[in-house]
């Protein structure tokens, strides 16, 4: 037995010795903050850089905002703890207009149909904490992403006035008067939040997507774009230029991000023109309608009919290709009650070439006094269009498919429009990826596979 | 002769070598002279390295062996300098073989050689980085050779034998779709596979002091017809990720040799082999699903591997030699020389190697994280009577590939540090 056990024990040992010669890691690869002090680090944003998404701002979306995302890889180099103003860790979560988030869930379309569909979490939105402070003055928060901050409401003081219907809650809740009483002084704008009590030594700022959003949002019907012209407050290069002169004499540095295209994001690409598909009966029954308006139909995919006051004396037209429906229209109403055939689409669920021009002509003229006053003032430039339509394109990642598809794509939030943890972690390795160009510093990306996308049941 | 050998360490200069998923470890006497032996019978290994070199041994004989493998790779992500390991099992390389004469110095033997010349379990850390392009392969490859040597002259031997291959595959990694509770899905991918082949070598003593060998081997495509492939995916997706059968096929590529043993006395001999293999046959991986759906669809990536070189050399001192006083012991050598057996010997062997990566660049694939190789080996061996004995060998090699794969676009550098202990009983009569 003992002769036997002898060269068992051996030949374990010898096991033990060669598995321990395992590749050591080379501490060749220095992390480095190169010009950046990213001590006092502030993320300055709409709610990408709050962590909204799913349409609500809610607690695993904020700890996985842009800004959050940024932070942790800066703490590398040096930043300071994360301060957020974050929401109940129910994860319900509320939008402005006191919705909980999203989820995907099951659902029973008009035609009786079993299907994946995004579906509310909850009856009612974290109301309460829209209206509770969350402000801090020991632990000032180092992420100031505000959902639909845009770049003219920077200097805004009544962006933060409770007594004012037009005020943002999200901001509001956070600021540090929102206890002022009415009349009892004045509100301070964002600008005077974030700079309140000393500079940040360096920012992230991505601001810009909030002023033409909405008016995309409602097909170009409210809700204008900030004009370019005017000042701070008003208009967009105004706005931008005090900004970054603040920095600027505060000797701050800071990485800005253009403005993606937001007509490629899901919300508007989901649907397609020509997704109405008829068969031989409903052709005919649309031709006969429609017929001595000079439009006919087919069998098969035809594109939706839409009001266009624009569109000769009945104000109705086919959609041509390149225009888009947007996430909003009532599907079931589509689906089941010939809404956008027998009926036209609403102005409001569609953007139109004409409308998209004058979107997409604003990005471009936005983005164009961002690099501008960015190359200016010496700040670092992160191309996030670049990324947005990467997405469109599709891309690998570390062997997964990522694109712009609505659920399926990995990349985008349950609400088409914000990104899910996943996309806020590429979207911040951009950011991460100019820091390092700009101001010769050696901070690791994130590995984004470690966030979550969307969760099915 | 001294070419063959300026070539060798020309060669080595260069710091070239590796070879897929191939192992070369058949047999501890040639392990310890760096996987070399081709033109050098020294066993029944030879019935796997050249069955023409079988025949000038003058032996009936047994020999189990078999070469615990202890690798471990390193992974750092160039992007993220995120670092992930492996921790595979220890791999069992292992040989049998059975060398058979009617009669002692007969001109034809029989044989039997099985082994494992393919083959390889690689198993990454839970979630790493690249986890949704592989997270374990395992494959598995028995090569079972009935084989048969005729000794022309006393100069010339040749042999082949057929070869079956039986073996077995099974790849998983994770899909990245979530569940209600954030787990990853997976896929795992099992199935057997067989193929078949042949090995054929001729052995020319081209004078008492040089022998050339050649050998070829050639390429076995093993099959997988009847692949199970299952899925954990949500529910509400499991009609999208059927559960079901799947084809495939994985080329073993050929393997020619050419080999020379310089005998320079009778205590020190030298080997020196040159490996030509047919990798250019793993040309693309693909899976053929039975039932395809929008989300499951027949997959087909590139390996597009080339053909390489590998060049081996090592050497055999005989520190130790005792002769019993029986007359008994009297064999025929290869070279047709009536010696003596010696009672006891302890014999030393060193050698190394390299190899030429089939991998290209952008090719890499956590499965083969493969690169040009030198290896080092140093062996022992020990008869303790006339009949029984032992050899001992350890291979060590470390190799460093950076890539970034042209179609999961993982970035970054595999280390691979392999330790591989041999070990070796024979018995003859």
């Amino acid at each position: 037995m003992v002769k036997n056990i002898f060269p068992l024990i051996s030949l374990l040992s010898i096991g033990i010795i060669f598995s321990s010669c395992k590749p050591k890691i080379d501490a060749s690869s220095v992390i480095s903050a190169g010009e950046i002090n990213a001590q006092h680090f502030v993320a300055i944003g709409d709610g990408t850089t709050a962590g909204y998404m799913d349409d609500a701002l809610y607690h695993d979306g904020q700890i996985n905002s842009l800004g959050a995302l940024l932070q942790t890889q800066l703490k590398l180099v040096g930043a300071g703890e994360i301060y957020m103003p974050l929401m109940g860790n129910a994860n319900v979560g509320t939008n402005a207009n006191l919705l909980s988030r999203l989820i995907l869930g099951y659902k029973t379309d008009c035609l009786g149909a079993i299907g994946l569909s995004p579906l509310r979490f909850a009856q009612q939105g974290e109301g309460s904490s829209l209206t509770t402070s969350v402000y801090s003055s020991q632990n000032k928060f180092t992420n100031f992403g505000v959902p639909g901050l845009r770049m003219i409401d920077m200097v805004s003081t009544a962006f933060g006035n409770i007594n004012l219907p037009q005020h943002n809650a999200f901001f509001a809740r956070m600021s540090k008067d929102q206890f002022n009483l009415p009349g009892s002084g004045a509100y301070s704008s964002v600008q005077e939040n974030i700079f309140d009590g000393g500079y940040p030594t360096f920012c992230s700022i991505y601001l810009g997507i909030e002023d033409v959003l909405p008016y995309a949002r409602s097909g170009a019907t409210q809700n204008p774009m900030s004009p370019l012209a005017g000042f701070p407050g008003l208009g967009f290069e105004e706005s931008l230029i005090q900004l970054c002169e603040q920095l600027y004499n505060q000797n701050v540095k800071a990485v800005v991000g253009t403005i993606p295209d937001i007509t490629q994001m899901p919300y508007f690409t989901t649907i397609p023109y020509n997704g109405l598909n008829l068969d031989a009966t409903n052709a005919e029954s649309l031709n006969q309608i429609y017929g001595p308006l000079g439009f006919s139909f087919t069998i098969g995919s035809n594109a939706f009919m839409i009001e266009d006051p624009n569109a000769g004396a009945f104000g109705v037209r086919p959609m041509v290709e390149g225009e888009l429906i947007l996430l909003s229209v009532p599907l079931d109403s589509v689906k089941c009650h010939q809404y956008g055939s027998v009926y036209p689409l609403r102005d409001e669920f569609v953007l139109t070439l004409a409308e998209l021009q004058e979107i997409r002509n604003q990005i471009l003229a936005y983005n164009q006094v961002i690099r501008q006053y960015s190359n200016f003032y010496g700040l670092a430039i992160a191309e996030t269009p670049d990324f947005y339509s990467g997405l469109n394109d599709g891309f690998v990642y570390n062997g997964v498919s990522m694109s712009a598809k609505f659920v399926s794509g990995g990349a985008y939030s349950l609400d088409g429009i914000h990104l899910n943890p996943k996309g806020n972690a590429l979207l911040a390795n951009v950011f991460i990826r100019a820091i390092n160009k700009k101001y010769k510093a050696t901070i690791p990306q994130i590995n984004a596979l470690n966030y979550p996308s969307i969760y099915f049941p | 002769m001294r070419v063959l050998f300026q070539l060798f360490f020309l060669f080595l200069a260069h710091n070239l070598i590796a070879q897929g998923f191939q192992v070369n470890f058949q047999g501890q006497k040639q392990q310890g002279m760096g996987c070399a032996g081709t033109a050098l019978p020294r066993d029944a290994s030879s019935l796997f390295y050249n069955p023409g070199s079988a025949v000038f041994l003058n032996e009936n004989s047994v020999i189990v062996g078999g070469t615990p493998v202890f690798a471990n790779v390193l992974f750092i992500d160039s992007a993220s300098n995120g670092a992930y390991r492996t921790n595979s099992p220890i791999g069992t390389p292992f040989s049998v073989y059975g060398m058979f004469q009617a009669k002692s110095s007969a001109k034809l033997k029989f044989g039997i050689a099985i082994n494992t010349p393919f083959g390889s379990t690689i198993q990454y850390e839970d979630g790493w980085i690249g986890r949704f392009a592989l997270t374990r392969l395992s494959l598995k490859a028995i090569f079972i050779q009935p084989t048969f040597a005729y000794r022309i002259s006393d100069n010339i031997g040749i042999g082949g034998g057929f070869v079956i291959s039986k073996g077995s595959v099974n790849l998983q990694k994770d899909l990245p779709i979530q569940d209600a509770n954030g787990v990853y899905s997976h896929a795992e991918l099992a199935g057997k596979a067989i193929g078949i082949g042949y090995n054929f070598g001729i052995h020319l003593n081209a004078n008492k002091k040089l022998n050339i060998g050649i050998d070829y081997r050639s390429k076995i495509n093993m099959k997988v017809n009847d692949g199970e492939v299952t899925f954990s995916v949500p529910n509400s997706l499991s009609a999208n990720f059927p559960n079901g059968n799947f084809t495939s096929s994985l080329p073993l590529p050929s393997v020619l040799t050419l080999g020379a043993a310089l005998k320079l006395n009778r205590s020190l001999t030298f080997v020196v082999d040159v490996n030509a293999v047919g990798w250019k046959v793993y040309d693309t991986l693909s899976f053929d699903y039975k039932q395809n759906t929008s989300s499951l669809s027949d997959t087909k990536s590139a390996r597009c591997y080339k053909n390489t070189f590998a060049f081996r050399g090592g050497m055999e001192w005989v520190a130790l030699r005792c002769y019993s006083k029986s007359a008994s012991n009297e064999i025929m050598t290869e070279d047709a020389v009536v010696t003596k057996i010696p009672l006891h010997e302890l014999l030393v062997r060193c050698g190394g190697g390299f190899g030429i990566s089939p991998v290209q660049n952008g090719y890499v694939t956590p499965e083969t994280p493969d690169a040009n190789r030198a290896y080092g080996t140093i062996g022992l061996g020990y008869n303790f009577n006339l009949k029984t004995g032992i050899d001992l060998s350890l291979y060590y090699t470390k190799i460093k590939r950076a890539d970034t794969n042209i179609e999961t676009q993982i970035s970054g550098t595999y280390t691979t540090i392999a330790w591989c202990p041999g070990i070796s009983f024979y018995y003859r009569w």
